[in-house]
């Protein structure tokens, strides 16, 4: 198809792209920060050690995981609680956990490791300083973790299903970085490159936190029974993860970072537009996608929820999968523009979830097309933040019926489109959300419902006489905070949610689905309409395999007998 | 004990907004203060002062109007710096074509300055504001005078006069601050009012508010 040779698929349209449904259905992929991160520690030989691990056999101590880099060495301080069981929950209102950490700039000194006894395990109640990068904390999964240590301690491999059935020995309940209580800002250490993509530091602290956790069990084992005990089998050790229970404190960030936002989305729809544009496909990477795919499907398999929503997108996504590898079996995949056709067929073919699998699946056999964009992901939210008090009013509307479309066409006296108020709550200084009609919360309401307001912003823009963005600013202040968002989102086409964050059907799950999967973590388990459980770093190596495994290759399952 | 600038900014913001300001104006207040902490200057403090001074009047009194070409005052009697400095700011490319503005009886002018070296990006020109005993050269470049702090911190001043000139072209970095002080009295303050944008929880908002209500324990 000689006229195809120069064909360039452009990246997808922001309207379809940030639907929530659509960004509730997204899945890690090469662009997934803890991907990113383990390529660079594998790329550049970082080195690990354990200088410091003091736990006695009730499991109280604390222990030093350090990270070498080219330039910087930074360290996991841990320390380990003997926890009531009735004290233990994930919610932010906990106020003693099973083990907590701070992820300090360096290597620690006995007298730092003695100040961060002080301050770490009370977390948000204690204070850290600049020499520390994030503040976090985890709980045991108590089922697990009681049966690994039997089973150890008695000399025995813990049973395989029962590994996966939870998937990992504690759950991380909050990573703090910058800035918070204390911690140093990310401005801080933005300019080293292994900090440059976002989130890298609390990407860093949980790979480290899991090196931990998996040591520790091993040790309260051969605590329990010294003469007894054996260590986990490496190939199974893997299969252990780190676990993250997530509730809608991190859905706003995404609302209140929109630059950020936009470069995410826009450096994997760029690269799903690379992808989809090439010509034709060697069979070498025709083979790849082919076993990426059976392997994404094996992980669908071992994907389980106790959620209704879930439950019904997992069983799409499970004939999906079954669609997808079917439609493998015969499509040609190397010629006419095979990766365009292939998604082409899924779009028709497959739910969101499924669609989405496909997008993160097209991206694993080009790393060259691919991984660079890891570089454009961080963004200088001041660089577009200011506003443009020059703009003509009549040039904001255009682009407010624009960008806004979907929220002009609504009707907002509907009380069903402005059923929830965002909110923070006195008590637990917490993002929360409420029922407008029978809460007395509007007075309190956060402006994270973009639509409502630029639908209102527009109203007025409709009867002003005033001729510049400064001069109707002057006379509505209120509508400082989304003319920002629409100029900003001008620039920035993703940098927007494009659905109503406030409605009567918003499952604030979908904006931490969408957050979490860019960190790169599997098995989405919603525990309610705001809060979701989540596995990460499941299969990776560890520190000490770094090397001789892959950094890389372990986001999805290996075949039965596949060696990686 | 130092602040983080995050740590800075958030609670400024969320100050302003306590204290009345619309949420847009409040961001940038928040970024005020934090600018103002990373060059040094008393900024929480000052924004501490000013919200106390401005609580419960109406922004119709605070916000500037162009009493005729050149001269913004308010007809409440002060200028709010947060109000005047987002319009300053808005109106970048009137001062770029070599306007000067007269800014009327202001509070805190101190707080001008975060928006003026916006200004002075924004247009590509050096941007001078001087008030009672101090002139600040604002852009790439910021350099208060020396000893100047006691006029730069000054509570009120009568008038404002913003100049601004082709850029010098000198990129002098400004002296950055990573961290800042906060006297706990400040602190306090500025948690008061941002403590009036958080919601009482009601029993029914404890237990759905978040979602929560499985157990944690398994």
């Amino acid at each position: 198809m000689e006229q195809h040779q120069g064909m360039t698929v452009p990246p997808r349209d922001p309207d379809q792209v940030m639907r929530l449904s659509r960004l509730g259905s997204f899945h890690q992929s090469r662009l997934s920060f803890m991907r990113i991160l383990l390529r660079r520690m594998e790329s550049e030989s970082w080195r690990f050690e354990r200088p410091v691990f003091d736990i006695d056999a009730a499991g109280t101590g604390r222990a030093v995981y350090t990270a070498h880099g080219p330039e910087h060495s930074y360290s996991l301080v841990a320390f380990a609680n003997d926890l009531p069981a009735d004290q233990r929950s994930d919610r932010v209102i906990a106020t003693a956990w099973d083990a907590t950490f701070a992820l300090f700039d360096g290597v620690p000194t006995t007298a730092d490791l003695d100040r961060l006894e002080q301050n770490v395990p009370r977390q948000e109640a204690g204070r850290i300083t600049e020499s520390e990068l994030s503040l976090s904390r985890a709980n045991r999964s108590v089922r697990l973790w009681d049966h690994v240590v039997e089973r150890l301690a008695a000399g025995q491999q813990p049973d395989r299903t029962t590994v996966e059935e939870v998937g990992y020995l504690m759950r991380t309940t909050a990573v703090y970085g910058s800035g918070k209580f204390g911690a140093a800002d990310r401005e801080r250490t933005a300019e080293r490159p292994e900090f440059q993509p976002p989130f890298q530091i609390e990407m860093l602290s949980v790979y480290l936190t899991r090196a931990f956790v998996m040591d520790l069990v091993e040790h309260m084992a051969l605590m329990r029974a010294p003469d007894t005990a054996t260590a986990l089998d490496p190939d199974l050790r893997r299969r252990f993860g780190i676990g993250n229970s997530t509730g809608l404190g991190m859905a706003p960030f995404l609302v209140t970072h929109p630059a950020l936002l936009n470069n995410w989305i826009g450096a994997r729809e760029e690269a799903l537009s690379r992808i989809r544009s090439l010509p034709g496909a060697s069979s070498s990477e025709a083979a790849s996608l082919r076993a990426f795919a059976r392997r994404a499907a094996a992980h669908v398999g071992e994907w389980h929820s106790e959620h209704p929503a879930q439950i019904a997108k997992l069983d799409a996504l499970g004939a999906d999968m079954q669609a997808l590898l079917a439609h493998l079996e015969n499509a040609d995949l190397c010629a006419d523009h095979p990766w365009n056709r292939l998604w082409l067929w899924g779009e028709n073919a497959l739910s969101l979830e499924g669609q989405e699998l496909l997008a993160s699946l097209l991206l694993e056999p080009y790393p060259h097309l691919v991984d660079g964009l890891a570089s454009c992901m961080a963004a200088d939210e001041s660089a577009t933040w200011r506003i443009d008090g020059a703009m003509s009013v009549a040039r904001l509307r255009e682009l407010v019926e624009r960008i806004y479309g979907w929220a002009l066409a609504t009707d907002w006296n509907d009380p069903a489109a402005q059923a929830r108020v965002w909110y923070v709550s006195e008590e637990k200084l917490e993002p929360r959300l409420g029922e407008r009609s029978t809460e007395p919360l509007e007075p309190y309401e956060q402006p994270l419902c973009p639509g409502r307001d630029a639908a209102r912003m527009h109203a007025d823009l409709a009867a002003t006489r005033e001729t510049t963005v400064a001069g109707f600013l002057m006379r509505h202040p209120e509508h400082r905070h989304i003319l920002r968002r629409a100029q900003i989102a001008a620039r920035l086409p993703y940098a927007e949610i494009r659905d109503n964050t406030i409605d009567a059907s918003v499952l604030p799950i979908d904006m931490l689905r969408m957050k979490l999967s860019f960190f790169g973590a599997s098995h989405f388990d919603p525990r309610s309409d705001r809060w979701v459980r989540i596995n990460m770093y499941q299969h990776a190596p560890f520190p000490h395999e770094l090397g001789t495994r892959s950094g890389d290759d372990w986001a999805y399952p290996f075949l039965n007998g596949a060696v990686s | 004990m130092t602040w983080s600038l995050n740590e800075i900014e958030t609670l400024s913001r969320k100050a302003a907004r306590g204290a009345g300001l619309s949420w847009g104006l409040a961001e940038e207040a928040g970024k005020a203060a934090r600018w103002l902490a990373a060059a040094g200057l008393p900024g929480p403090q000052v924004l501490a002062d000013l919200l106390t001074r401005n609580d419960g009047r109406d922004y119709e009194t605070l916000c500037p109007h162009e009493e005729h070409e050149g001269t913004w005052i308010a007809r409440g009697g002060t200028l709010c710096p947060l109000i005047s400095g987002a319009a300053l700011s808005d109106h970048a490319g009137r001062l770029a074509q070599g306007d000067a503005l007269t800014l009327g009886r202001t509070a805190s002018p101190m707080l001008l300055l975060p928006y003026l070296d916006a200004a002075a990006q924004l247009s590509g020109r050096d941007i001078t504001v001087s008030w009672d005993g101090v002139t600040v050269a604002c852009g790439p470049a910021m350099r208060p005078d020396p000893g100047a702090e006691a006029a730069l911190g000054v509570a009120i001043v009568d008038s404002v006069t913003i100049k601004s000139t082709p850029s010098s072209g000198n990129a002098t970095p400004r002296p950055a601050q990573g961290r800042a002080d906060i006297a706990p009295e400040t602190a306090a303050r500025l948690d008061a009012f941002a403590r009036r944008t958080y919601a009482p929880e009601t029993p029914e908002s404890r237990l759905s508010g978040a979602g929560a209500g499985l157990t944690d324990n398994d």
